[in-house]
C-alpha cells in the first residue's frame, strides 16, 4: 500500500486509504471487543506507531463511540431495537403490497387504477378535446380512448356491454381484456353511419362528413352499417370506409392513420394541400393552400402540438413561403411567388 | 456552508422557480404542510452547501435534481419519526423516579438519532451485535454465545457495524 511520507498525518477533512482504516477497524475488533491477551496489545501498540497515519485512522474508528458513551444502557437499546423493529415491518408490509400487485396482470393493475382515479365508474360520460387538444381515457374495464383534437365521445360501461359512441372526430381504441367482469363483454363503437365491434384490438376510427374511416392496427373489427348492408370484417393494416349503405375496403392514405396518437402526420407523398388540411384540424383559423401548389408532394413527420412552428418547419424544407394574414387567417403560397398573391 | 449573506443567484433563482412545487409535492408524500415546508427549507439548505460543480449539474435537470434531495429527508424524516416514537414509548415505560429530565431527554434523543443514522441499514443481527457492544460492555465471545454465531462471525458483525458507521460519517 502506498502512504504519504510518515512525517505528515492527514488533515481532518482528507480522505485515509481504505485499507488502513479496515486495519484500524480490525484491532479495534481484537482489543475493545475482546479480552485481549498482553503480547496481541504489544503488537497493536507496535502497528500503532508504525505511522501517522494508522494513529489518525484509529482516532477516527474511537470517534465513532462518543455518542455511545453517555447513554443509558437499557432504555437506547429497547429504543433502537423498537424503531428498527417498527420500520422493518413497515418495509414488509410495502414489498406485500408491491407483490401482490405484480401478481395481478398488467391490465388488471390498470383496470383497478382506471377504477380509482378516473370518473368513469359512472355507467355514461362524455368527454371531449378541444381544437389541438389530444385526451387519453382510461376505462375502468382497462381499455384506453385516445381522442384526438376536436372530438367527443360517450362512454357507456353496461353490465351486459361496452360502447362508445364517437359524435365527433376521431378516436384511437386500445381495448382491455375487461378482467374484472364475470363475463368478457362486447365492444361496440357506434357512429352516425354504422356499428363497429371490437374483436380484442387497437384501431382507429375518424368521422368523416359522409363515412367513417376505420384503421386496423392490430386484431379485427367487425363492420355493420347503418342501413343493414352487408358487414365486413376489418383486418391489421387495413383501411375501410363504413358509410350509411355499406363498408368499402379504401385504399391505404398517404398518411399514417395512427400516428397522431404520437402527435405527429407522417406523410408520404402525400398532396400538400391534404395535408395543409390535416394540420388545419389542430389549430383554429383558416389555413389556406395557393392553387398552384396544391398538388405538390411531400413527404416527412409534420408535429401537431405547435402548427406555427410545423409551418415553418414546412417553409425551409419544401419550396413555399408561409403568410400571416392576421393569426387566424394563414396562406401557404409558392416561394418563387409575392406573398401578396394569397 | 457559505457565511457571506449573498446567495448564489443560480440557487435563488432555483428557489423562486420552484420552492412552491416542491412544498407541493412533499405535502402529498408527508401528508402534512408544515413538515414539507420545513423539509422544502431543508432541500435548499442542502443545495446551497453543495459543491459548485455538482449544482451546475443539477440545476440542468432542476426538478429531479431537487426531488432527489428532497426524496433522502423524507427517509430521514421518516426515520426520525419512528425513533422518536420508540423513545416516548420506551419513556412511558419507565417509573416515575428515573424519568429524565426534559432536557437530558431532548439530548439523549438527539445522541439516538445521530446512532440511528450512523447505524443506517444493517442486517437486524449486526445491529443487535453491535449494540450489545456499544451499550451493553458485550464481548465478541458473549455476542457469538447468545446470537449462537461462531466467534469469527461475531468479530465480522461488529467490524461490519464500525465499517458502516465509518463510512456514514467521513466518507458519506
Amino acid at each position: 500500500m502506498n502512504l504519504p511520507p510518515p512525517d505528515a498525518g492527514p488533515a481532518d477533512w482528507e480522505p485515509i486509504p481504505a485499507g488502513v482504516i479496515d486495519a484500524a477497524i480490525a484491532w479495534a475488533v481484537k482489543i475493545e471487543f475482546n479480552q485481549p491477551e498482553p503480547s496481541l496489545r504489544a503488537a497493536f501498540e507496535a502497528w500503532l506507531a508504525a505511522h501517522p497515519m494508522h494513529t489518525a485512522a484509529w482516532q477516527r474508528v474511537q470517534s465513532l463511540h462518543t455518542d455511545f458513551a453517555a447513554l443509558p444502557t437499557q432504555l437506547a437499546l429497547d429504543t433502537l431495537e423498537t424503531a428498527a423493529a417498527e420500520r422493518g415491518r413497515n418495509s414488509l408490509r410495502r414489498r406485500r403490497a408491491l407483490k401482490l400487485l405484480s401478481l395481478m396482470s398488467g391490465t388488471a393493475a390498470l383496470a383497478w387504477l382506471g377504477r380509482e382515479q378516473t370518473p368513469w365508474q359512472r355507467l355514461t360520460a362524455d368527454a371531449s378535446t378541444a381544437t389541438g387538444e389530444r385526451r387519453t381515457l382510461a376505462l375502468a374495464d382497462g381499455t384506453s380512448v385516445q381522442l384526438n383534437t376536436d372530438s367527443a365521445v360517450e362512454v357507456k360501461l353496461s353490465g351486459s356491454q361496452r360502447l362508445i359512441v364517437l359524435t365527433r372526430g376521431e378516436i384511437l381504441i386500445s381495448t382491455g381484456t375487461d378482467a374484472a367482469a364475470p363475463a368478457r363483454r362486447p365492444f361496440w363503437v357506434d357512429t352516425p353511419f354504422g356499428r363497429l365491434q371490437a374483436l380484442g384490438t387497437r384501431f382507429a376510427v375518424r368521422l368523416e362528413p359522409n363515412a367513417v374511416q376505420v384503421s386496423v392496427d392490430e386484431g379485427r373489427v367487425g363492420l355493420y352499417p347503418r342501413a343493414g348492408g352487408p358487414g365486413a370484417i376489418a383486418a391489421p393494416e387495413q383501411s375501410w370506409r363504413l358509410s350509411k349503405a355499406a363498408a368499402v375496403r379504401a385504399a391505404q392514405p398517404d398518411f399514417d392513420p395512427l400516428a397522431w396518437a404520437d402527435g405527429v402526420i407522417v406523410a408520404r407523398h402525400m398532396r400538400l394541400a391534404d395535408l395543409l388540411a390535416e394540420l388545419s384540424r389542430y389549430r383554429s383559423g383558416y389555413l389556406v393552400c395557393d392553387t398552384a401548389i396544391a398538388d405538390l408532394r411531400v413527404s416527412g413527420v409534420y408535429r401537431t402540438d405547435d402548427i406555427d412552428r410545423t409551418l415553418e418547419f414546412l417553409s425551409r424544407t419544401a419550396p413555399v413561403g408561409v403568410s400571416y394574414r392576421t393569426r387566424f387567417w394563414i396562406t401557404v403560397y409558392p416561394a418563387d411567388a409575392p406573398a401578396s398573391r394569397a | 456552508m457559505s457565511t457571506s449573506d449573498t446567495v448564489n443567484p443560480a440557487v435563488r433563482d432555483l428557489y423562486v422557480a420552484h420552492h412552491g412545487w416542491l412544498q407541493g409535492w412533499l405535502s402529498k408524500k408527508l401528508g402534512s404542510t408544515f413538515d414539507a415546508a420545513d423539509l422544502a427549507h431543508d432541500t435548499f439548505l442542502r443545495v446551497m452547501v453543495k459543491r459548485r460543480t455538482e449544482v451546475q449539474q443539477g440545476f440542468a435537470v432542476p426538478r429531479a435534481y431537487l426531488t432527489t434531495i428532497a426524496q433522502g429527508l423524507v427517509v430521514e424524516h421518516w426515520r426520525r419519526r419512528s425513533l422518536e416514537r420508540a423513545w416516548l414509548e420506551q419513556l412511558a415505560l419507565l417509573p416515575e423516579p428515573e424519568v429524565p429530565s426534559p432536557e437530558i431527554q431532548m439530548m439523549l434523543l438527539q445522541a439516538l438519532i445521530r446512532i440511528d443514522t450512523l447505524l443506517g441499514e444493517l442486517k437486524p443481527p449486526i445491529r443487535k451485535a453491535f449494540l450489545w457492544a456499544r451499550l451493553d460492555g458485550l464481548t465478541c465471545p458473549q455476542i457469538a454465545e447468545r446470537l449462537g454465531v461462531s466467534l469469527a462471525t461475531a468479530e465480522r458483525y461488529i467490524a461490519a457495524a464500525l465499517r458502516q458507521c465509518y463510512d456514514q460519517r467521513f466518507n458519506g
